[in-house]
């Protein structure tokens, strides 16, 4: 249904040969090392699972695929929906995805401080929005936190794999307040290896990759609706540990199993295998897209087994680690990263 | 024509009794697209999978210690809210809370007195415990967290009170030596006892209350009071093992939540006036127990009289 993926790759010829350059498995550059050595993991040696590797099988829908041929595939999909993006999401959930966001960023509270007179003698707070092409996080991100807040110190980054999806963000981020604009940047990134990236458009002027997100500067990485395209989710999450500060928070919308209520489940799995590959082929006149979109929301491990891959990955939870939404058709999983002992 | 019910009946046995599912796929008849890719997705998750998105048993069995410890705890939780009441049986947990929960809650509960029950007492204790301004949304309530922390905390500081208050056997629980009186006198001890852990936040507890009293919350927060009546009970060692086991729970709860709505409002010193208003309810309990138990008598007479008198007239009763 709604999906945001982040592992995508250009399709315009134009960019191939610097996207491709994204799409190796993890092999830190020179200037990283050191970072490398010094980020406190919580396992010291990183499980074989978690280390992307483009020759692994992993799932594309229903289909067994590699992963780089995961990476390639997803890129298609996102690719071809990015325009109709949005008003798919409005016809496949009857609007409801915005409830499932509104009430995922107002249960963040990005940009809340304690009433005290001193303000924060920390860095000013950093979002990073993962997969978050289109900005439907990061725009409500910054409203709650510039206006209901009232807290201008709050910087969002969107990252996305995809830019044809990071297009559409920036050009639907022209409408927000010049303050807003501001506080926003826009960076083309591989999830599972965030020290290689480019702010959109690097490449039509000839920028090379940045440095990438140092380690232990983000407050808040969420990624909603996008894990499940990952082609090593492990990776991903070990390098969004990596990126946090400690007690910095790990935030991710999904679609997760309904499976506590049958009869609800059994209505729900009605509509996704039937209403929704119809849907996305007489309004946006792409049938297979919309088929992966439902398959891959099925092969999404569930709410307990996800937020065991969190805990594996250095995080701590609280309470039972998330939390359902509309009967578990969506559900939020939290992890904070520990402070150092 | 109808089909004659012998070759359905062997099919069935045939289905029943072949245990490959595979076969049973090959008899069923042909089902729609959807429910057929279904069937694929749930037999290929096995546990033969070897993407690194499925979660292998091995993988989750290479924890680390800490890790361990923690699941555990969660295991532990569960544990917990399943047994609501007093058991012998089920051993009760040490820990409601996280370590991780347990070090912002403890730091943010010092800023209630002066925040509130609220996410800037939260945000707050995390600065004081070394965490960030976003750290207590992985609080699963958020403030209510904080109102349930101090209702646990206070629930399991009880025990600890009523050694204090009855000497040894305080902790001991049921015993059958107590007569009727004396475990009123006991429950009336242990109600005020968790009735002055308010003292602290009173000023906030109204807020408190308000939150506790949303949809979403009304839930816990009458597990919670539940959870109390049954632990003063069974302090106060009360054994009974009859309906009444319900009655007195029920009773001392609504008592228990009328009382601290009263004491949000009492200005008294020592807050007498609340304990005064205390004793009224639990002695009218007693008085009210008295009129239920003779209206009981004379409806269940009044039928069985009722009933004679018809049986008498010839009706087939």
């Amino acid at each position: 249904m709604v999906a945001r993926p982040a592992l995508r790759r250009a399709i315009p010829s134009t960019l191939r040969s610097t996207s491709s350059k994204l799409l190796q498995p993890v092999s830190r550059s020179f200037s990283t090392t050191l970072q490398t050595q010094n980020q406190n993991k919580p396992n010291n040696s990183v499980p074989e699972y978690a280390i992307p590797d483009p020759a692994r099988p992993t799932h594309f829908g229903f289909e067994t695929v590699t992963e780089a041929e995961k990476r390639e595939r997803v890129a298609g999909v996102f690719t071809s929906v990015a325009e109709s993006y949005d008003r798919m999401n409005d016809l496949m959930s009857f609007g409801w995805h915005r409830v499932w966001k509104d009430h995922f960023v107002s249960s963040l509270n990005p940009g809340f401080s304690p009433l005290t007179s001193s303000s924060d003698p920390r860095a000013p707070q950093h979002i990073l929005d993962i997969a978050g092409g289109t900005g439907d996080i990061a725009f409500r991100m910054l409203h709650t936190a510039h206006i209901l807040n009232g807290n201008p110190d709050v910087r969002v980054t969107i990252s996305d794999i995809n830019p044809a999806m990071l297009t559409v963000g920036k050009q639907r981020s022209a409408s927000l307040p010049a303050s807003q604009q501001a506080a926003l940047s826009f960076l083309e990134a591989n999830a599972e290896d965030l020290t290689q990236t480019k702010p959109l458009g690097a490449n039509q002027v000839g920028y090379s990759p940045t440095t990438g997100v140092p380690d232990e500067s983000v407050d808040l990485y969420t990624v909603a609706f996008g894990i499940r395209n990952f082609s090593n989710i492990p990776a991903a999450l070990r390098e969004a540990y990596r990126v946090l500060k400690p007690g910095g928070v790990f935030a991710c919308l999904e679609f997760s199993k309904a499976d506590k209520h049958p009869l609800f489940n059994s209505i729900y799995k009605q509509w996704s295998f039937s209403a929704i590959p119809l849907i996305g082929q007489l309004v946006a006149g792409d049938r297979d897209s919309y088929q992966y979109l439902v398959e891959s929301i099925e092969r999404f491990p569930s709410q307990e087994d996800f937020r065991d891959m969190i805990v594996d990955a250095g995080f701590v939870v609280g309470g039972r680690g998330y939390e359902d939404l509309t009967g578990g058709v969506a559900a939020i999983h939290k992890g904070m990263k520990p402070r150092r002992k | 024509m109808r089909p004659s019910p012998l070759p359905l009946r062997r099919a069935a046995r045939q289905i029943l009794s072949s245990s490959s599912p595979s076969a049973i796929r090959a008899t069923a008849p042909a089902v729609p697209t959807a429910r057929r890719s279904l069937n694929t997705s749930s037999t290929q998750t096995g546990s033969d999978c070897t993407c690194g998105n499925c979660i292998r048993r091995p993988q989750i069995q290479k924890l680390s210690k800490q890790q361990q410890q923690q699941r555990q705890q969660q295991q532990q939780v569960q544990k917990q809210q399943r047994s609501s009441y007093h058991s012998y049986d089920h051993p009760s947990s040490p820990a409601s809370f996280t370590p991780v929960e347990e070090s912002i809650l403890s730091a943010a509960y010092q800023h209630v007195p002066s925040h509130g029950f609220t996410s800037s007492a939260l945000a707050a204790g995390a600065r004081d415990a070394g965490y960030l301004d976003i750290s207590p949304t992985i609080l699963p309530e958020g403030a209510f967290t904080l109102i349930r922390y101090h209702m646990v905390k206070q629930r399991e500081g009880l025990a600890a009170r009523a050694r204090e208050l009855f000497g040894g056997e305080g902790h001991v629980g049921a015993r059958p030596g107590f007569s009727e009186r004396e475990i009123m006198g006991r429950v009336e001890a242990l109600m005020w006892e968790r009735l002055l852990g308010n003292k602290e936040v009173i000023g906030r507890w109204q807020e408190a209350l308000a939150i506790m009293a949303q949809p979403s919350y009304v839930p816990p927060s009458l597990k919670e009071l539940a959870m109390l009546s049954d632990e003063i009970l069974f302090l106060a060692g009360d054994s009974s093992v009859d309906p009444s086991w319900y009655t007195k729970r029920a009773s001392l709860s609504t008592i228990y939540a009328a009382a601290e709505l009263f004491m949000t409002n009492d200005h008294s010193p020592e807050f007498m006036d609340t304990r005064a208003f205390l004793n009224r309810r639990l002695r009218e309990v007693n008085e009210v127990g008295g009129v239920f138990r003779n209206l009981r008598e004379w409806v269940g007479f009044t039928a069985t009289a009722g009933v004679n008198v018809l049986r008498s007239k010839g009706v087939r009763i």
